[in-house]
C-alpha cells in the first residue's frame, strides 16, 4: 500500500518568541517491508540553520534554528511511503525464558544490539509492579510469541484510550493505577512489562492509516515492538491490538518516547504556548511512482 | 636548663597526647608511638609550639577562610545555606618516595579511564570483544546515546580526573572512587595551601613541601591549548550551575585564578552551531567550555528533559567541533564502581600495563559469580547503588535483620546489574585538631590529574578530607567532615619547575565582557538597595506621630502619617470609615508589619529579601564586608517585634536608626569597593533611577492633596530626605513650598535633589558600551536628557502656586510626567541591554 503522510505541527506563543531551537524525528525509516519514496520538511519561519543527522538507533533528526522573532511557527513533515503487506512472522515457539538467557549471553551482534533495549531508560524503567501485571502473560514456559500477544490483549481490555487524559509527565505508576492512557502510555507500558522480564522491547513512533475503529490516527502513534532470537523483531500495537501489518508507517525507534520525540525543542521567551498536531494518512491508488526515489529525498 | 612544669602546663601535656587509634594505620605514628619518618619535623614543630600557639595559628587561618571567603554549600539548607570550610591546622604528610608511587598510579588510571572512554563513545570493542560485560554499559545512566561517535579534540575526553584514596591498615593505598565528569576539590586544595602556609611559615619551609601553582598554571595553559586550533587566541570560560552548586566557590575561586570569566548557561547562546557569551557589547565567541555543570544537564535541547540549566544547542556544537568541553560531555559513565573490578584486565588490554594502584575489592552483582559471592558474604560487605543516583545511599547488611537482608536480596535479584558490593573500606587515621587536644580521625585523600597535551600530570597535593568523629568511617563534605591540606615532600634530587608568569596576551578581560544578566542584577541590586532605605526613613520618620510623647524631637503627626501614607496607597480602602482609635491601631500595624513582616509586599524585609535574591548570584563580585554587612541587615531586621506597646515604639526607633547606619555600610562598600566598570554603572543606574522614582513620590504624597497646613508633611518629607539639616542651614526660615520644591528638585549641589539623580543617572548612561558605534543616541540616554532638560526648565514658582482650591495643579503635572519618563527610561534600558528571555520547552503532548 502507498500513502502520502502529512505532519503539521504548530507552535502558537502568547508573546513573540526570539528565537527557537528545535530537534525533529519526522523522516520515516527505510525498512524491509517498507520504502520511503520521499520526504518534505518545510519550516515556517524558515530557519536560519538546518542540519540533518543519525542518531544512535539509526533514526533520521533534523535540528534547526529560528533566530527570526516569530510568535508562531509551523513544521510540515511531507512523505510518500510503500508499505508491504509482509504477515507478521509469528511462528517462532522460544519461550520468553529462553529468550532472556539469550539475551544475557548474547551470542551474536544481533542480540547485542537489541539486549541494550532490555535496560531502563528514562521513560520506561522495570519494577516489580509491572512484572505483577505481566505476570499473567508470562507464565512459566510459555513461548515469547504467545506471551506478548497475550499481554497486548489484555492491556487493550484493562485500559481505557482517553486521548488528552495524559501528558508525557505522567509516570508509568500512575498510568497503571488508572488504567487510561494514550497510544504512547500504552507503548511505554508494554514495554515496562517486558523489561521486567529482560526483555528486549523498543519504542516505536510512527503513523497509522486512518479507520473508523481505528484509535490514534489523526496523531503520531507509537506501538511496541519485541526482539525475538533468531526472527528480529515483531511490533505489536497494545492500542489496537493489532499486529502491525500494512497499515502502520514506521518513522522512529529508540528506548522510549524521549528518544524519538516527533517535535522537541527550546524556545527563548514565549511564556505561553498551544500546540497543534495535525496528521493525514492518505492512501493513494493509480498515482505515478517516482522512478528514483533515493536521488529525490528532500529534507 | 630546668624546665619546671606547672600542673596546668601538665594539663596541656596531657591534652597534647596523641594515641592512634588501634586498628588502623596512622599516618603519622608508628604502632611504637614514634612519628614516620616524613612527620619528623611537623611532629618536632608542633609539640615545641604547644597546643595554645597551636589554637592561636589556628583561630589566625580560620580568619584567613573567612576573609578569603571560602565557603561549601550544603544542599537543602534553607538557612544560609553555605558554611564556612573547615581546614583542621594539622597537614597530611606524604613523602617522595610514597608520592611516586601514588603519582605514576592515578596517571595511569586517568590514561585507563580516558581510553576506556574514547572505546566506549566510539568503537566500543571493549563490549563487542567482552572485555566489559555489555549490561554494565546499557544499565548506566551515565552513558549519553547524543555523544556516541563525537570525537573530542586529541581524542582527550578526560581533562581533569580525580581519585579517592584511603589507606588499610598494612599501608597500602587503594582507590575507592573515580571522578571522572567535573570532578571539585583543586580550589579548595589551593585555598588549604595558601592557609597552612601562612600558618605552619617556618615547618612549611623547612619539609620542603611542593608547591601547587605549577599545577594551575599548567590547566590553565592546557585549557587555552584545547582551543587553539580553533583561534589563535581562544577564549576559555569557566560554567557552573551557579551560586547554590556545594562547590560554587570553587567555580569562581578557580575562574578568578585563571582570569576566565564565569559564566551560567543562560550567558551562553548557541548560533551557526557556535557557542557565544551574551555580554554588553554583544555577542562574543566561546572556543572553550570548562564545565562544572553535569553531563545532563548541559543541554536541555538534547539531554534533561526537566532542567533548563544548560545551554540549547551545546552539543550539536560540540559535536560539529566548533566547541571544546573539559571534560567532554559523557565523561560521567565511568563515575561508577561497577567497573572497578574490570580495571586490571582492562588495563592490561588497553595500555598493556599492569594496574599499579588495586581499586576497593568490588564485585559487580550483574555478573553471576560474584552475585552469589555478594549473597553468600553479604554481611562483611557495603551494598551500592552502581551507578550513582541521588538518593540512594550505601547500605550495610551486617547492621540488618534477618527480613531486611532477605529484602535486600530479592532487590539485587531484581536488577542485577544495578547493584555493587565493596568490602568495607578501612580508613586510616590522622592526628587531627579537636577540642579535646589531638586525636585520631579517619582520612580519604583525593588526587587530581590533568591533561597537559601530552599525558597526564598529577598534582602534588591534594585534598584531605576528615571524619567528623573518631569511628566513623563516612567521609564526606556534605555531613560536615573537615579537611587538611596535603603536603607532599620533595624528594633531595628534585627541582621544582615553576612556570613562567602568565604571558601578556591574557590581559584582563574587556569590561564590555559583562554577561548582560550580571549588569540586569546589578540594575536591581541598586534599586532595591534605594528602595530600601526609602522605606527605613520613611517609617522612621512617620513613627513618632504614635508617640504620645510631645517632646519625642521628630515632628510628624498623627494627620500627616495619614496623608503620607494614603497618598503612597499603604492605607486600607475602609481607612476613612474607621474610628480614631482603629485608624491608630491599622497605622500602628501597618509601620509595624513594614519592619518586622518579610511577607509584606514592598515592605522593608520584602525588599531586603529582594536584594539577597538579585545580589547571590552576584556572590563573586562583591568583597566578604559587603556580605556580612548583607548579613547584619538580615539579623537586624529578623527580630521580632517586642509585645509591649510603649516600649516596641522605642525599640522600633532604635532599630530603624541602626538599621539606616548598616545600610549606609551597605552602599559604602557597593560604592567603594567596586572598579569603575559597567557593572558598576548598572548599580549606579539602578540606585539614581530608584532614588527619583521616590523622591517623586513623596512629593506627589507631601503636595498632592495639600491641606490647609503643609508644614508638618514638608517636615517629613524633609526629613525622608535627609535634607532637613540642609534647608535649615540655607533658609533658615520657616517652611515654605518654594523653598522645599526648590531643594528637593533643582538644587544641583543637594545629593538627593531629582536634578542631581538625573545628572548623575545621565552620566553614568553615557559610560555604557556600544553607545560610540551608532551615530544615533540611544533611547534611554535620550530620555534620560529629556527629563533633565525638563526639570531643569521647570519654574519653582510655577510650581509651587496654589490655585483657588489650594491645590498645586502644576506640581502634579509635573511629577505624574516626570514619573512615567523615569519608567520609559528603565523600560528602554531593560531592552536595549538585559536579555529577559527564559527558556521555554516545548514537546506535544497528547
Amino acid at each position: 500500500m502507498r500513502y502520502q503522510v502529512i505532519h503539521i505541527t504548530t507552535y502558537r506563543y502568547d508573546q513573540p518568541v526570539a528565537q527557537c531551537l528545535s530537534e525533529v524525528h519526522l523522516a520515516p525509516r527505510s525498512l524491509p517491508r517498507q520504502r520511503v519514496l520521499e520526504t518534505i520538511l518545510e519550516i515556517v519561519p524558515q530557519p536560519a540553520v538546518m542540519e540533518r543527522r543519525v542518531d544512535y538507533y539509526g533514526n533520521e533528526i533534523a535540528s534547526f534554528s529560528i533566530f527570526k522573532r516569530h510568535d508562531r511557527f509551523t513544521v510540515t513533515a511531507t512523505s510518500l511511503i510503500e508499505v508491504a503487506a509482509t504477515p507478521p512472522e509469528i511462528s517462532s515457539r522460544i519461550t520468553w525464558e529462553e529468550t532472556r538467557a539469550h539475551l544475557t549471553l548474547h551470542p551474536d551482534e544481533e542480540s547485542l544490539a537489541a539486549y541494550e533495549f532490555a535496560f531502563d531508560s528514562p521513560f520506561v524503567a522495570a519494577s516489580p509492579e509491572l512484572a505483577a501485571y505481566g505476570a499473567a502473560s508470562f507464565r512459566p514456559g510459555v513461548p515469547l510469541v504467545e506471551a506478548v500477544i497475550d499481554l497486548s490483549h489484555r492491556i487493550h481490555a484493562d485500559f481505557s484510550y482517553k486521548p488528552k487524559s495524559t501528558s508525557i509527565d505522567i509516570p508509568l505508576h500512575e498510568v497503571l493505577k488508572l488504567r487510561r492512557g494514550v497510544c504512547q502510555d500504552f507503548a511505554h507500558l508494554m514495554i515496562g512489562v517486558l523489561r521486567s522480564y529482560h526483555l528486549a522491547a523498543r519504542y516505536i513512533s510512527g503513523y497509522l492509516r486512518s479507520g473508523a475503529k481505528i484509535l490514534g490516527a489523526e496523531a503520531s502513534h507509537a506501538w511496541v515492538s519485541v526482539f525475538i532470537p533468531g526472527h528480529g523483531w515483531l511490533d505489536l500495537d497494545p492500542t489496537n491490538d493489532v499486529l502491525p501489518s500494512e497499515g502502520h508507517v514506521t518513522v522512529a525507534w529508540g528506548r522510549d518516547y524521549g528518544d524519538v520525540t516527533p517535535v522537541k525543542g527550546i524556545s527563548l521567551g514565549g511564556a505561553g504556548q498551544t500546540v497543534d498536531v495535525d496528521v493525514r494518512v492518505v492512501p493513494i491508488t493509480g498515482l505515478p511512482v517516482p522512478n528514483n526515489s533515493a536521488s529525490e529525498l528532500l529534507i | 636548663m630546668k624546665i619546671s612544669r606547672t600542673a596546668a602546663e601538665l594539663k596541656t601535656e596531657e591534652q597534647w597526647r596523641y594515641i592512634p587509634a588501634p586498628g588502623h594505620w596512622d599516618e603519622a605514628f608508628r604502632p611504637s608511638g614514634f612519628p614516620r619518618h616524613a612527620w619528623r619535623e611537623l611532629a618536632v614543630a608542633i609539640r615545641r609550639m604547644g597546643v595554645k600557639e597551636l589554637g592561636r595559628r589556628w583561630d589566625v587561618g580560620r580568619q584567613l577562610i573567612e576573609t578569603n571567603g571560602v565557603t561549601y554549600n550544603v544542599y537543602g539548607d534553607p538557612q544560609g545555606k553555605e558554611r564556612p570550610w573547615h581546614l583542621d591546622p594539622i597537614p597530611l604528610v606524604i613523602d617522595a618516595a610514597e608520592w611516586q608511587h601514588i603519582e605514576r598510579s592515578i596517571a595511569q588510571r586517568a590514561t585507563l579511564l580516558n581510553a576506556m572512554l574514547a572505546d566506549l563513545y566510539g568503537a566500543q570493542r571493549l563490549i563487542h570483544d567482552r572485555h566489559l560485560p555489555a549490561a554494565i554499559l546499557f544499565s548506566n545512566p551515565g552513558f549519553l546515546r547524543p555523544c556516541m561517535g563525537i570525537v573530542p579534540p586529541d581524542g582527550v575526553h578526560l581533562h581533569l580526573y580525580a581519585a579517592d584514596l584511603a589507606r588499610s591498615r598494612d599501608g597500602t593505598w587503594w582507590v575507592i572512587s573515580d571522578r571522572t565528569q567535573n570532578p571539585s576539590g583543586v580550589g579548595y586544595a589551593l585555598e588549604n595551601r595558601l592557609v597552612s602556609a601562612r600558618t605552619l611559615p617556618s615547618v612549611f619551609n623547612q619539609c620542603q613541601v611542593r608547591p601547587l601553582v605549577g599545577f594551575l598554571e599548567k590547566r590553565r595553559r592546557a585549557l587555552q591549548m584545547l582551543g587553539a586550533h580553533q583561534s589563535p587566541n581562544p577564549r576559555v570560560v569557566v560554567m557552573t550551575p551557579g551560586p547554590n552548586n556545594e562547590t560554587y566557590f570553587e567555580h569562581s575561586f578557580l575562574a578568578h585564578h585563571w582570569g576566565f570569566p564565569l559564566v551560567e548557561g543562560a550567558d551562553l547562546t548557541v548560533r551557526d552551531n557556535l557557542v557565544f557569551l551574551k555580554t554588553l557589547a554583544g555577542l562574543e565567541r566561546v572556543h572553550v567550555i570548562l564545565r562544572r555543570t553535569d553531563d545532563t544537564f548541559c543541554d536541555p535541547l538534547e539531554f534533561r528533559g526537566d532542567s533548563l540549566l544548560g545551554v540549547p544547542g551545546l552539543t550539536q556544537a560540540v559535536r560539529s567541533g566548533n566547541v571544546a568541553m573539559a571534560n567532554a560531555l559523557g565523561s560521567g559513565l565511568l563515575e561508577t564502581a561497577a567497573h572497578m573490578g574490570f580495571l586490571p584486565g582492562l588495563c592490561r588490554q588497553l595500555l598493556g600495563e599492569k594496574l599499579h594502584m588495586p581499586s576497593v575489592a568490588t564485585w559487580w552483582c550483574g555478573h553471576l559469580d560474584a552475585r552469589r559471592y555478594v549473597v553468600e558474604h553479604l554481611e562483611d560487605l557495603v551494598i551500592k547503588p552502581a551507578h550513582s543516583r541521588p538518593g540512594q545511599n550505601p547500605e550495610f547488611p551486617a547492621a540488618m535483620s534477618a527480613d531486611q537482608r532477605e529484602a535486600l536480596i530479592r532487590r539485587i535479584e531484581a536488577s542485577p546489574e544495578d547493584f555493587v558490593a565493596q568490602e568495607q573500606v578501612d580508613l586510616s587515621t590522622a592526628p587531627t585538631h579537636t577540642e579535646s587536644g589531638l586525636a585520631p580521625r579517619h582520612v580519604v585523600v583525593r588526587v587530581f590529574a590533568s591533561w597537559d597535551g601530552h599525558g597526564y600530570a598529577v598534582m602534588p597535593g591534594g585534598l584531605t578530607r576528615v571524619s567528623t568523629v573518631a569511628t566513623s568511617l563516612v567521609v564526606s563534605m556534605q555531613m560536615g567532615g573537615g579537611s587538611k591540606d596535603t603536603w607532599i615532600l620533595s624528594s633531595p634530587d628534585h627541582t621544582e619547575v615553576l612556570p613562567a608568569a602568565p604571558s601578556p596576551e591574557s590581559a584582563p578581560a574587556d569590561p564590555s565582557d559583562l554577561p548582560s544578566r550580571v549588569a540586569d542584577n546589578l540594575f536591581w541590586l541598586g534599586r532595591y538597595s534605594e528602595r530600601v532605605e526609602a522605606g527605613v526613613r520613611l517609617v522612621r520618620a512617620l513613627l513618632p506621630s504614635l508617640s504620645s510623647e510631645e517632646d519625642f524631637g521628630r515632628t510628624a503627626s498623627l494627620e500627616t502619617t495619614v496623608q503620607i501614607m494614603g497618598a503612597l496607597g499603604y492605607l486600607p480602602e475602609e481607612f476613612p470609615e474607621m474610628s480614631i482609635g482603629q485608624q491608630r491601631f491599622s497605622i500602628e500595624h501597618l509601620l509595624s508589619s513594614m519592619v518586622y513582616d518579610p511577607a509584606r509586599s514592598s515592605g522593608i524585609g520584602w525588599n531586603l529579601n529582594n536584594i539577597r535574591r538579585v545580589a547571590w548570584p552576584l556572590k563573586e563580585r562583591f568583597s566578604q564586608d559587603t556580605w556580612r554587612v548583607l548579613q547584619q541587615l538580615e539579623t537586624e531586621l529578623s527580630t521580632s517585634a517586642p509585645v509591649h506597646r510603649e516600649y516596641r515604639l522605642v525599640a522600633q526607633m532604635n532599630l530603624l536608626d541602626r538599621v539606616i547606619v548598616t545600610l549606609s555600610a551597605f552602599a559604602g562598600l557597593l560604592m567603594e569597593n567596586s572598579t569603575r566598570g559597567h557593572g558598576w554603572h548598572f548599580l549606579q543606574i539602578g540606585k539614581r533611577l530608584e532614588r527619583s522614582l521616590q523622591t517623586t513620590e513623596f512629593l506627589q504624597a507631601t503636595f498632592g492633596d495639600p491641606p490647609f497646613d503643609l508644614d508638618p508633611a514638608m517636615q517629613t518629607i524633609l526629613q525622608i530626605a535627609d535634607s532637613s539639616i540642609t534647608y535649615r542651614t540655607r533658609y533658615f526660615t520657616t517652611l515654605r513650598p518654594e523653598y522645599v520644591l526648590d531643594l528637593l528638585v533643582s538644587d544641583k549641589a543637594n545629593p538627593r535633589s531629582l536634578v542631581f539623580q538625573l545628572e548623575a543617572l545621565l552620566g553614568h548612561l553615557k559610560k555604557l558600551p556600544g553607545y560610540s558605534e551608532s551615530t544615533e543616541m540611544p533611547l534611554p540616554e535620550f530620555l534620560a536628557a529629556a527629563a533633565l532638560k525638563k526639570v531643569t526648565e521647570t519654574s519653582i514658582a510655577e510650581l509651587s502656586a496654589r490655585d483657588r482650591d489650594g491645590n498645586m495643579p502644576e506640581l502634579e503635572d509635573f511629577v505624574r510626567r516626570l514619573k512615567g519618563d523615569l519608567y520609559d527610561i528603565s523600560d528602554a534600558l531593560t531592552a536595549l541591554h538585559f536579555s529577559h528571555l527564559t527558556s521555554v520547552r516545548f514537546a506535544p503532548v497528547f
